[in-house]
């Protein structure tokens, strides 16, 4: 296993520097620059040329291209155009909230998401199953703006107004006054502003693993060895729990990887309706003013995160399948 | 980043403004009372106000900032600048407590020796002088001296509180070249021209206004407070403990969160959300006259825009007054030339174009264009049928809006108008390069002296430059002359007269169909006490605003 680890992990290197190249170039053939975003339109051109002389702009895109790879290769990923401070500051400030926000709603999404599907696979054809399925449809195709707007609607502004006992604060990740709070209220003070945006990315992902995890349970529950164990007379839940969940999770694991991508960039309007400060808000800031190297450094990590993701996917295959042996 | 093509005002998701709508309705039905009404009395100390903020602010360097409320705060909260504008917009002692002009060409300020970087030592005329050598070094590429500074040639500290600036030609408004506040040379004088843009000083200042910087966390929040030492003769310490601004970028989001009172201030306001929060008894809505107007530029270098004839067609054909007041709920006001209404200089005689379908008609005929297929749209005599293509942005709802309007209007008179939506940098790499028949876009004024953005945008010296804000390319040497001779005129009744000169001879020309000038909006809980918006900005009273004792948070 730890060889095929290292294996993999090697891998990912050519193919993260080939997804970092592509965007270089992607990048540099839109057309504007970074001067244009932020400089005021009466600037005589001799200004913008010191400008973009400054920040590296004047050199041919070949060079620019080997300057920052040299760069990117030993560690250092530059300077925002957009914020004049290093690209790593910028990242080391917006990742954790991404993180926070992401990893809370992914768990949250297969905790859900496999325990609904689960539940509807068992009681197949009653009105619970039903009515779960129509929420979960219902979910599964709304925008997640949408259903973050929605949600802040109803439980910040209409529960603020109607006076009910808890109104959920709207945007941020803490109160202004958060830094003179005591300790437990402020773990309170952050969870109560995790509720809305993680509410909202877990909706709409949750819906979709609960519809996976509801057909797989349904094949596998009619396979031969499940009538095998409750006919030695094992009891329901042992066989539902142990026997039929371990084996309908391989798809659903699959799905693990592949939600990666959709939860960050599902992260990215999420955190512009909250105005929770994360990377999604720093790349749609960045690709608006033409940032480049913080576009570059972005993009890179969110690639390098679904890499990882898959590759978490593929150990976890073999923790759920003893079949699976990576060698 | 400037609010040059309506970019920031648009939202980032496009369509969630008309989820407005939906809030609105709901709305309606409203709880409790909370908070109170209008308060009289003395204003007292203490407590902590919330702005709510679309964009992030820029680094806090007067010399190389481009952002517009980055400025603001830096002139109003965190910096003391050499001048400051009253009210009627006429330049007032600040830093410099008084000056001598030296006739036309030279001025000596006196500065005050009671203001205090907020590390300790006194603010100097070193470091006056400090700070224009750098806006006046290329490598800092500042927009400070564009904006202020082209015509003052060099300074020169004559003691510690005194420095005199020499200018190039005589010209007008010349006390306001120094409405921007010093940097501390002590601390900055190590830091290489080329890297004063990304210096750590702009992430955390020590600035030596009423307000002293204290936290910033990039995109979330940005904390100021009080400076207990800020000189009486200045208004003295706030009455805050601190002003806290947030960063929220959707409208419908911050309209909540103000509802809600997370924050107490909301910049800017939609037109669309001013009728509820007017209605609303807990807000209070602020509409003033702001330093952006609309127009659409037309490209005098390509046919049909190079007559102006077809161009004065198109002014008359459109109905500026339908778009006030459909799209903007009547917040806009109707513009004729570059100069705004609230301007001292403004030439009240000179009227916009009337709305005249009639004259548009006439002159296009006149002009040689004539359906002459019946198939609605006019043909020239080489058979060439009158449409075009109008790029606006496509972040911008407004400006999508608008674009529709005018080609509904210039449908009536014949003229096929296709609209192209472009991605902001798309938009302004086609506006610079000429490479358009007609914009719809904006523009905003740096600052408040009448000749920068006629030479900007109308000085022949710029028609063929690739990059320069001539982009219609407009070139007519009276124009020119009369830009001159208005940019050097001292005399304010003289300026005015060849103001409206110029304007009436943009009126013939319309190198641009002005559009309106934008009135700004924004919104404040009534808790909030002082706050006074007006050209000036949203900010101008930042440090008498107060809260009464029983409305702290």
């Amino acid at each position: 296993m730890g060889a095929y680890l290292i294996r993999r992990t090697l891998g990912a290197i050519p193919l993260l520097l080939g997804v970092a190249t592509l965007i270089f170039v992607v990048l540099n053939l839109a057309p504007g620059d970074p001067t244009a975003y932020y400089v005021r339109p009466g600037v005589p051109p001799a200004v913008l040329e010191q400008i973009r002389s400054n920040f590296g702009l004047d050199q041919p895109l070949h060079i620019r291209y080997l300057h920052w790879l040299g760069a990117f290769i030993t560690g250092d990923f530059g300077y925002s155009f957009g914020q004049g401070r290093p690209v790593a500051d910028v990242i080391l400030d917006a990742l954790p909230n991404t993180l926070i926000l992401a990893g809370a709603a992914l768990v949250l999404v297969f905790l859900l998401g496999i325990a609904i599907g689960v539940f509807q696979a068992v009681r197949q054809h009653s009105a619970v199953d039903s009515a779960l399925s129509v929420t979960s449809l219902f979910f599964y195709s709304m925008p997640s703006f949408w259903l973050g707007l929605m949600l802040m609607l109803v439980f910040a502004l209409k529960a603020y107004q109607w006076g009910w006992p808890v109104a959920l604060p709207p945007t941020g990740v803490t109160s202004i006054d958060y830094d003179f709070l005591p300790f437990w209220q402020r773990v309170g003070d952050r969870l109560a502003h995790l509720v809305l945006p993680t509410a909202t990315l877990t909706l709409v992902l949750a819906a979709g693993v609960a519809r996976y995890t509801r057909g797989q349970m349904l094949e596998v529950v009619r396979q031969d060895y499940i009538r095998t164990a409750r006919a030695k007379g094992l009891p329901e839940r042992v066989v539902i729990l142990k026997h039929a969940l371990r084996n309908s999770l391989l798809p659903v694991i699959t799905l693990l990887g592949l939600y990666l991508p959709f939860l960050f960039s599902g992260a990215v309007f999420v955190e512009v309706i909250f105005a929770w400060p994360g990377m999604g808000r720093v790349i749609v800031d960045a690709i608006f003013q033409r940032d480049y190297p913080v576009v570059m450094a972005t993009g890179f990590i969110f690639a390098a995160m679904v890499v990882a993701g898959n590759l978490i996917a593929d150990v976890l295959y073999a923790v759920a399948d003893p079949r699976i042996r990576y060698d | 980043m400037h609010a040059v093509h309506g970019t920031p005002h648009a939202p980032r998701c496009p369509g969630l403004l008309g989820l407005l709508v939906l809030f609105m309705a709901l709305g309606a039905c409203r709880g409790e009372e909370r908070g109170g009404g209008p308060v009289t009395g003395a204003p007292v100390r203490g407590g902590t106000a919330v702005v709510g903020k679309r964009t992030a602010f820029g680094g806090f360097n007067p010399v190389t900032n481009t952002d517009i409320y980055t400025d603001e705060l830096m002139k109003y909260a965190l910096f003391t600048p050499l001048i400051q504008y009253d009210e009627d917009l006429e330049v007032r002692p600040y830093l410099a407590q008084s000056w001598e002009l030296l006739g036309d060409t030279a001025v000596l300020f006196h500065l005050r020796r009671d203001v205090h970087w907020h590390d300790g030592p006194l603010v100097t005329a070193e470091d006056v002088a400090f700070t224009f050598d750098l806006a006046k070094n290329p490598e800092t590429a500042s927009l400070l001296n564009s904006a202020y500074l082209s015509r003052v040639e060099s300074a020169e500290v004559i003691d510690s509180f005194a420095i005199r600036f020499d200018f190039s030609r005589p010209h007008a408004q010349a006390l306001e070249d120094f409405w921007w506040a010093p940097l501390p040379r002590h601390l900055l004088e190590d830091v290489p021209p080329a890297q004063l843009r990304t210096a750590p000083y702009n992430r955390a200042p020590v600035g030596s206004g009423p307000y002293r910087f204290v936290e910033r966390r990039a995109n979330e929040r940005l904390v100021i407070a009080r400076d207990s030492m800020f000189p009486e003769a200045l208004g003295g310490p706030p009455y805050l403990d601190r002003v806290i601004f947030r960063i929220i970028p959707e409208a419908p989001t911050m309209l909540t969160e103000l509802i809600t009172g997370g924050v107490d201030v909301d910049l800017p306001v939609f037109p669309d959300q001013a009728a509820q929060i007017e209605s609303s008894p807990d807000l209070r809505l602020f509409a003033f006259p702001g330093r952006t107007f609309y127009y659409i530029g037309w490209n005098t270098r390509r046919a049909p825009f190079d007559d102006a004839r077809v161009r004065r067609a198109m002014t008359f054909a459109i109905d500026r007054g339908a778009i006030i007041a459909a799209l903007l709920e009547g917040y806009g006001t109707p513009a004729v030339g570059p100069i705004p209404p609230w301007s001292p200089l403004f030439p009240e005689q000179v009227q916009p174009l009337p709305h005249d379908t009639a004259r548009a008609a006439r002159l296009l005929s006149d002009a040689g264009w004539i359906d002459r297929n019946g198939d609605g749209i006019r043909e020239n005599a080489a058979g060439r049928a009158l449409r075009f293509t109008l790029l606006t942005s496509q972040e911008s709802p407004l400006n999508r809006a608008i674009a529709e309007v005018v080609q509904s209007d210039l449908r009536a008179v014949g003229a096929g108008v296709e609209i192209q939506p472009l991605e902001f940098q798309t938009l302004l790499t086609r506006h610079r390069g000429r490479d358009f028949d007609a914009v719809l876009t904006n523009w905003v004024l740096d600052n408040f002296q009448v000749a920068s953005a006629p030479s900007a945008l109308f000085h022949s010296r710029w028609a063929d430059v690739p990059g320069s804000a001539n982009r219609s390319s407009f070139a007519n040497p009276r124009a020119d002359a009369l830009i001159e001779r208005g940019a050097a005129a001292t005399d304010p009744d003289s300026a005015r007269a060849i103001w409206a000169e110029f304007t009436e001879l943009l009126r013939e020309e319309q190198p641009f169909t002005f559009l309106f000038w934008l009135n700004e909006l924004a919104a404040s809980r009534q808790r909030i006490q002082g706050v006074v918006m007006d050209p000036r900005g949203e900010l101008v009273s930042i440090a008498d605003w107060w809260l009464p004792g029983g409305e702290r948070r």
